[in-house]
């Protein structure tokens, strides 16, 4: 993904109408999906936990980039403006990610906080501390791909049309 | 077909093209089979340093012209070199940084993101071309101050009045310092003294900075201004 940038641009981002709103959804999607997957993850082993974090990496590339292509289609405007004063695929790209991903992170995190604690409590067979501190890594580490590969792909279908 | 050359200026400048924008037997149509014909073979050249005044019914391909020079509409056929570089034949993203460097665009229809402020509008083509936060609000600073409208930096857009936000397009457009300046009917939102700072400044930066200046318009005074008129005749099907 050479056009893939985690360059932060708050003003670009607010030519794109990004508001709070789109964070905190994505922040919502990431939260949603990790609690469920960190749960799970502690009653299956294996090859089943590598499913799982198969699906949690592919729900959340589908979603980001959905987001990623909403936001082009509500912004076609500014972005046709955009682009005729140097604006490219990369810099659009890496401001939607920008304003995404450290909402993203914080909803991965809580999730996977969350679903840690359900799943210890309610006796997951592999629920000891290290594998529940891998696990967790793992679905962080998954969501953040997952969001980049997701806001890129979005961004790069939506240019291009 | 339309031969245009400045002759007085320009000429000879070593490592570069001798023209700042050349079209070469240009066809442009539009429509799915073509079957609306702007150009058939339109082939001038611009020399470096001149400034040219584009007038011509509505209709006649004048905001088109602007267009295919800045890379924003391709040619159906033909090629046109900007600074000696055939952008034509460049791919979108060295097109779009190429022109980021090469030309400042004012288009007809306002192109500003209401969202923003004057200073963020004028300071994006810095952000696209990855200048340093220093640099851009020295280069902001610096060509709102040229335009005289320093004093409106902390403005929205959407706050403005039409000709206000017709000068911050005419800022944003100069502030990559651009050899080459296209400005479509820059002076239709502007009242007469708006058109005189804007007709000074293009001047100043033609005679002085030797920029190429491109602009169509329907203005006597534009055309005063200019150093040579290209009258573009609308096609008669």
């Amino acid at each position: 993904m050479s056009g893939l940038s985690f360059r932060s641009d708050g003003v670009v981002a607010k030519s794109l109408k990004m508001t709070r709103a789109t964070s905190v959804l994505v922040a919502a999607l990431t939260a949603g999906i990790s609690v469920n997957a960190m749960v799970a993850m502690q009653f299956v082993g294996g090859v089943a936990q590598a499913v799982l974090a198969g699906i949690v990496f592919g729900t959340l590339v589908i979603s980001t980039s959905a987001v990623a292509a909403d936001v082009f289609a509500r912004s076609e405007q500014s972005i046709a403006n955009l682009r005729s004063i140097g604006a490219t695929l990369k810099s659009m790209t890496g401001a939607i990610l920008g304003a995404v991903i450290l909402w993203g992170v914080a909803g991965a995190i809580l999730g996977t906080g969350a679903g840690s604690a359900i799943g210890t409590v309610s006796g997951g067979s592999s629920a000891t501390a290290v594998s529940v501190l891998v696990e967790g890594s793992v679905v962080i580490l998954l969501s953040v791909a997952a969001m980049s590969a997701g806001v890129y792909l979005g961004a790069r279908r939506s240019w291009r049309s | 077909m339309a031969q245009l050359e400045d002759i007085e200026r320009g000429a000879g400048q070593k490592g570069r093209s001798r023209f700042a924008i050349e079209m070469r037997h240009v066809k442009k149509s539009y429509g799915p089979s073509g079957e609306h014909e702007v150009y058939s073979d339109l082939h001038f050249q611009l020399l470096h340093g001149t400034f040219v005044a584009a007038v011509g019914p509505i209709g006649c391909g004048k905001t088109t012209m602007v267009n295919l020079f800045a890379g924003l509409e391709s040619p159906s056929d033909g090629s046109i070199l900007v600074e000696g570089v055939d952008i034509t034949k460049m791919k979108e993203e060295a097109r779009t940084a190429f022109r980021t460097k090469t030309i400042g665009l004012v288009p007809q229809t306002q192109t500003l993101i209401p969202e923003l402020t004057v200073y963020e509008n004028v300071e994006l083509p810095l952000r696209f071309a990855g200048v340093d936060k220093e640099a851009r609000e020295e280069r902001v600073g610096l060509v709102l101050d040229r335009i005289g409208i320093a004093g409106e930096m902390g403005r929205k857009i959407r706050t403005l009045s039409v000709g206000e936000r017709q000068m911050v397009s005419v800022a944003r457009a100069l502030v990559n310092d651009p050899p080459i300046l296209l400005l479509d009917e820059p002076t239709e939102a502007l009242d007469p003294l708006m058109s005189d700072v804007l007709l000074g400044l293009l001047r100043g930066d033609n005679m002085t900075r030797g920029k190429t200046i491109f602009v169509t318009t329907h203005d006597r005074r534009v055309i005063e201004s200019a150093r040579r008129t290209l009258r573009v005749k609308k096609k008669i099907p």
